[in-house]
């Protein structure tokens, strides 16, 4: 569905003449001429209104009964009072109504003093009780779930969370218990309410009924200061307000942006803030003194690194993810590449190859890029080799509210089920790893030469359904059509996704295009500062290319690399083939890292560890997957010892240069503040010219739009040679090994007292038959193994795995399937483990 | 005596079989509906005045020209969801004459151009269930209903769904989401079912005498039907009577002829020594009226001027025997009951009321309530998400402001058999009412 055009008319309200859009909600419509009209179900970011607690009832002229202003869109010459002595009588009663069996002990609830139940019946109530009589009365709080409390007495019933659950998130857990006065919130038998994007109840709540478990008490409305910034656990990059109380971060909420996150969050990037203040969190500089990392200063830990790495020169790869800034990215590919003379840096976690440089051209370019509100408006949407609930969770409320509300066409292509899959008009699946073939059988199917049966068969894919995915593609050729790719689609397989991108000419489509899943939350703004073996700074040439991520492991291991610097970034545990990556770690002689957590590998093989700032913490500049420049404003000040991680990058690189000898040109000065950092970042990327702080601002902004886009250094154009791909390993006897990354992976969830409870564990996902044939039963204990590696991990049976491909998490913080391989395809073994049974 | 239009055989042993019914003439006028073009059958039913039998009095043949004309789905759905107190005559017309209902689901199906249709009856309607099914599936052998129907190129499906026991079910958007197989909660108007109804598709949706009636319509001649009753108010109409009269039951009466000769002449009025204190003229849910009110003609427009309404057709009356404060206290708990607890108003406002008249009846309450009973009516009257809350508000309302007297002695009464002083709710009620701030419960 296109965007609707917006046109804009003209009514009266309360006297005053106001010029809204066509089709507004009177509630909104009256906004423009600053008359608010009180609601308490009305949320347009739940759907279609329902006019259920009937707080916002107006007068309009020429229809008898009051109207719902929340249901009742602005027309031209439309007359409207909502200050007549009949509408105020109608909101007195609503009020009285709802203060009816509403408990009054706000001095002891929440929300108090940011409630909206207080302001309405301040503003609009009648402001007596004429109820004498006792009130409902119900068991509280309860758990709704270990992270939510329900009081049910303080429910206005106003459906909000319930349709929340029903109609955005769609876990249809959340339901309305009996009728009328007795009605209540709950779930079907009194289940915990546990879902990815459960949290979001809380701030949907306009009453003290749902209240964060972990905020609870904590904090009171005057006691804290909301800090605006961006949430970098995942790359949505939801826009955030920190609740702070003195400097520690208590509570986070969405700060609504059509653009990014719809407003909503999950609950990782709600909770997790606990993390922040972890008491394992390293605080201080780490510099290794014999067996043991000790605490040390600043200039004793910086000098150590320094002179390491000047001695490792030419010799030093980088690996960087987590919340990494572009400017921490730029500072140090810039001290690799001009101060130690090397290339080997990556932020790419899949995949064994760097993706060529004209083909990230190709798939960056301006015109082929679409942004996440395009998912919602777009004719169809592909799901290609990504789970986004795992992988970029706000995405996936946002591709539902896509189908549900504009009737977006979804299909999914995915090797592992999706929990999209239910919401999809056409699900397919093929082998793990096999997006090459796949995506070569889909271009073929699209009208290219090449056996769409053969293709189809390497890739053990169904080619009814990919003849039918092609159908739906091209439909009309009026398609606008977005193609959502995880960073799992190999770099083999790309030439063949631009070329189905090509033959469905989505590139200088408004409302289609292109959008990647990366693996890290700033993958693509770290790669446009250069960040990347094949890339520098813009995607500008290189004389030569570094090493990729696994080429820097697999050198390391083998000797061939002395020093590694690692920011933000656990490799044995991000990077996949975890074995690998120890290896390499205790060859290294020098291990410089950055981080929040020690890891065992840390704890034996790092030489200095600098303490990592938080996302809460820290200034700097992050790219959103669609291009949207984003601001991260420091919400608190560093705990501890720990230091903006610009500078140490810059000191670093100041001590570094001071052993380059006299008389070598200085290129340009070191950044002595974030902005400068911030300003020198913009200049060296040509399609960053000319951006300012000012400018990014609260709301980011795309580089995209702007006229330094001109400057993007145009990839070719294609078709492109698709190659050969291989053929997956038959599913006949041998199981193929999946992997995918679980949204509860990783060290923000396991260290936050809330979110523990949620940690991934090792669980093997099998199909039925599978788990028939090799006698294993849902919830057994079972060794997985590959070559002679070995991990245990839980059967979980599930109905839609294909028969003969199994799946396995990575990224945990014990085993799973990075100690197995690195996401390239695989077989492994199942075997029952023997449990001896007590006597 | 009413010429008897629906009910002129209804005590024709088997007319609930086809063969019966159509020896009593049933079908003809199916016949002679599927040879007309469908804008005729349509300016009969618009020519009949028919006005909808379910409660709201809508004129039918208006409703199915609300329906977009076009190749889409659409559907005709029939309400036999017949909770309202006191409301008793679909139950006999479906168990008596099921073929009628059937009959004139197909003519207004035809007219409305809608393939599928649907009977939602109340889940209490065991009997009459089983014999529509049987109705039903004598039609389909007969060629009545399926594809391409007596050879015209109408073609139509009905399929009978039983509820689960919900008056909210009765209120059409309720009965709608409950068919879909949701909650039944009433939706937000507009859009109407007319534009979006059930599955968002287009839909007629008409009480089961409504639908009755219709065979009846094409029989006679839109116009020739609505020489019946009145000008604005035209046939005929079932009316369940019940309460303090000597023959309850189901009566067909000309629309227009005076009260009292349903209530006395039909119904043989309250026993001996007794009198008529009060009468719902159309269901539980009608604003009631005194024993003065008798002789106003029985039809929608004079029921609306007396300030109550026609409603079902169901006529309740209450002698003076009774005592209105259990009136009140009864339907009040009804309809708390039967709230859904959408919207604000009905869910807290029966609830309410219910505690208040609680408090009247066991003489704990002082005349000041009545006044703040009689104010919440006034506040969940067309407050409402759909007619529920109106439905207790205007037969409570009016019993408190037309029996004040009675409510006030009642009080007195109670509370000297209960040997209470004062009540002891004066205080916060004094400052309630005098304006103190919030807060100062008891």
């Amino acid at each position: 569905m296109p965007r609707p055009e917006v046109r804009m008319v003209t009514f009266s309200i309360d006297g005053r003449e106001v010029e809204a859009p066509e089709g507004a909600m009177l509630v909104d419509g009256a906004k423009y001429g600053d008359v608010e009209i009180p609601v308490f179900c009305y949320e347009p970011k739940l759907g279609n209104p329902v006019g259920a607690c009937r707080m916002c009832l107006v007068e309009i002229e020429g229809i008898p009964k009051l109207q719902t202003a929340c249901s009742t869109p602005v027309k031209d010459g439309m007359v409207v009072h909502t200050q007549t002595a009949r509408v105020r009588e109608a909101q007195n009663s609503v009020v009285e109504f709802l203060l009816v069996n509403h408990p009054l002990d706000c001095p002891v609830c929440d929300k108090g003093g940011e409630c909206p139940l207080q302001d309405i019946t301040f503003g609009w109530g009648r402001g007596i009780s004429r109820m004498v009589e006792p009130k409902r009365h119900f068991k509280k709080p309860l758990e709704l779930s270990p992270l939510i409390a329900i009081d049910r007495e303080r429910c206005i019933l106003c459906y909000r969370c319930v349709r929340f659950s029903q109609e955005v998130s769609e876990d249809y857990q959340l339901i309305l218990h009996e009728r009328g006065a007795h009605s209540y919130v709950g779930t079907f038998d009194a289940h915990p309410y546990v879902a990815p994007f459960s949290g979001n109840i809380i701030e949907l709540c306009p009453v003290g009924a749902l209240t964060s478990r972990p905020y609870r008490f904590r904090a009171r409305p005057w006691d804290i200061e909301g800090a605006g910034t961006v949430c970098t656990l995942c790359p949505s990059q939801c826009n955030v307000e920190l609740t702070v109380r003195d400097e520690r971060v208590l509570r986070v909420l969405g700060r609504d942006h059509a653009g990014v996150d719809d407003g909503w969050l999950c609950d990782k990037g709600r909770f997790a803030y606990q993390s922040v203040h972890s008491e394992e969190r390293i605080v201080e500089p780490l510099v290794r003194d014999g067996d043991a990392l000790r605490p040390a200063s600043w200039e004793r830990a910086l000098s150590a690194a320094a002179s390491a790495l000047g001695k490792a020169r030419g010799s030093v790869g980088a690996v960087g993810g987590g919340t990494t800034t572009n400017e921490e990215g730029f500072l140090l590919q810039r001290l690799l590449r001009e101060q130690l003379s090397s290339g080997d840096l990556d932020v790419r976690q899949r995949g064994s190859d760097a993706v060529p440089l004209p083909l990230q051209r190709a798939l960056s370019a301006p015109a082929l890029q679409a942004t996440v509100p395009d998912l919602e408006f777009a004719h169809t949407v592909l799901v290609l080799g990504t789970e986004p609930v795992d992988e970029m969770a706000s995405l996936e409320l946002r591709i539902r509210k896509g189908v549900r509300r504009h009737g977006v066409q979804l299909a999914v292509a995915t090797p592992r089920p999706s929990a999209l899959d239910p919401a999809a008009k056409l699900w397919l699946r093929y082998a793990p790893g096999a997006e090459h073939a796949f995506l070569a059988a889909l271009e073929a199917a699209l009208g290219a030469s090449g056996d769409v049966d053969a293709l189809c068969a390497a890739a053990d894919a169904d080619p009814k359904a990919v003849r039918a995915l092609a159908e739906m593609l091209i439909e009309d050729g009026r398609g606008d059509v977005v193609i959502l790719w995880g960073e799992r689609v190999s770099a083999d397989a790309l030439p063949a996704l631009l070329n189905v991108a090509g033959r469905l000419g989505l590139s200088g489509r408004d409302g289609a295009g292109l959008l990647e899943v990366p693996s890290s939350a700033n993958a693509r703004g770290l790669r446009e500062s250069g960040f990347q073996p094949n890339a520098g700074p813009g995607l500008s040439e290189l004389p030569t290319a570094g090493r990729s991520a696994r080429e820097i492991a697999a050198a390391a291991a083998d000797g061939q690399l002395a020093a590694l610097y690692l920011l933000h970034t656990d490799p044995a545990r991000d990077l996949g083939d975890a074995p690998l990556w120890r290896r390499a770690m205790a060859r290294a002689s020098t291990v410089v890292a950055h981080a929040s957590f020690l890891t065992d590998e840390l704890r034996e093989h790092a030489t200095v560890v600098f303490p990592a700032e938080s996302y809460a913490e820290k200034e700097g500049t992050v790219t959103h997957p669609d291009g949207r420049l984003q601001r991260l404003r420091p919400g608190i000040g560093h705990p501890g010892a720990v230091r903006a991680e610009w500078s140490v990058l810059a000191e670093l690189e100041r001590r570094v240069r001071a052993g380059v000898p006299y008389g070598d040109p200085i290129p340009h000065t070191l950044p002595l503040t974030g902005p400068m950092a911030s300003v020198q970042l913009f200049e060296a990327v040509p399609f960053y010219a000319g951006l300012t702080l000012e400018e990014i601002g609260g709301r980011g902004v795309r580089w995209q739009e702007r006229a330094a886009a001109e400057a993007f250094p145009a990839g070719p154009t294609g078709p492109f040679d698709v190659g050969e791909p291989g053929a997956e390993p038959s599913p006949n006897g041998v199981l193929r090994l999946g992997t995918y990354r679980s949204i509860w992976a990783s060290p923000e969830v396991e260290v936050s007292p809330a979110l523990k409870f949620l940690s991934a564990r090792a669980q093997l996902e099998v199909s039925p038959a599978d788990a028939d044939r090799l006698g294993i039963e849902n919830g057994d204990r079972v060794t997985v193994s590959a070559d002679d590696r070995t991990v245990s991990a839980t059967v979980a049976l599930r109905g839609n795995v294909p028969a003969g491909t199994v799946f396995l998490g990575e990224g945990l913080l014990e085993g799973g399937a990075s100690e197995l391989s690195n996401g390239v395809p695989q077989t492994v073994a199942v075997e029952r483990t023997a449990v001896e049974v007590p006597a | 005596m009413t010429e008897l239009l629906l009910f002129r055989d209804i005590d024709e042993p088997g007319l609930a079989t086809i063969d019966v019914y159509k020896r009593r003439g049933g079908y003809q006028s199916l016949e002679r509906a599927l040879r007309m073009p469908r804008e005729e059958v349509l300016q009969n039913l618009l020519d009949s005045g028919l006005r909808g039998r379910g409660g709201a009095g809508f004129a039918m043949g208006k409703k199915v020209s609300f329906l977009p004309k076009g190749a889409i789905d659409k559907y005709l759905v029939c309400n036999a969801d017949e909770s309202e107190p006191g409301t008793f005559k679909d139950r006999e017309l479906m168990q008596k004459s099921p073929h009628m209902l059937v009959e004139g689901m197909i003519i207004a199906a035809y007219a409305a151009d809608a393939n599928r249709s649907f009977i939602y009856i109340r889940g209490e309607y065991e009997q009459q269930a089983e014999i529509l099914e049987r109705a039903i599936a004598e039609a389909e052998a007969a060629g009545y209903l399926g594809e391409r129907i007596l050879g015209s190129d109408h073609s139509q499906s009905l399929v009978l769904h039983r509820g689960a026991g919900a008056y909210i079910c009765g209120e059409e958007t309720g009965l709608l989401d409950s068919l879909e197989g949701k909650r039944g909660n009433p939706r937000l108007k507009p859009p109407f079912p007319a534009n979006q109804g059930l599955y968002q598709g287009p839909t007629l949706i008409n009480n089961v005498e409504t639908l009755a009636t219709v065979p009846t319509i094409i029989k006679l001649g839109g116009s020739e039907y609505a020489k019946f009753g009145t000008e604005t108010s035209t046939g005929t109409k079932l009316v369940s009577v019940s309460g303090n009269v000597q023959r309850p039951g189901n009566y067909e009466i000309e629309l227009g002829i005076p009260s009292r000769e349903i209530i006395y002449g039909l119904a043989g009025g309250p026993e001996r020594g007794r009198d008529v204190k009060l009468w719902f003229p159309g269901g539980s849910s009608s604003p009631v009226l005194e024993k003065k009110d008798l002789d106003l003609p029985y039809d929608f427009d004079a029921m609306a001027k007396a300030g109550s309404m026609l409603g079902s057709g169901a006529i309740i009356v209450v002698d003076d025997s009774v005592r209105v404060v259990d009136v009140a206290l009864k339907l009040a708990k009804f309809y708390r009951h039967e709230s859904c607890g959408k919207c604000t108003p009905c869910r807290e406002g029966t609830n309410w009321t219910v505690k208040m008249l609680q408090r009247v009846e066991s003489g704990e309450a002082t005349p000041m309530d009545l006044d703040i009973i009689a104010s919440v009516q006034d506040q969940i009257m067309g407050n409402c998400l759909c007619v529920l809350g109106d439905a207790m508000a205007m037969p409570v309302s009016s019993m408190v402001v037309k029996f004040r007297d009675e409510f006030e002695a009642h009080i007195e009464e109670r509370r000297a058999a209960n040997g209470l002083g004062a009540p002891h709710f004066d205080a916060p009620l004094d400052a309630a009412l005098h304006g103190a701030p919030s807060g100062v419960h008891a």
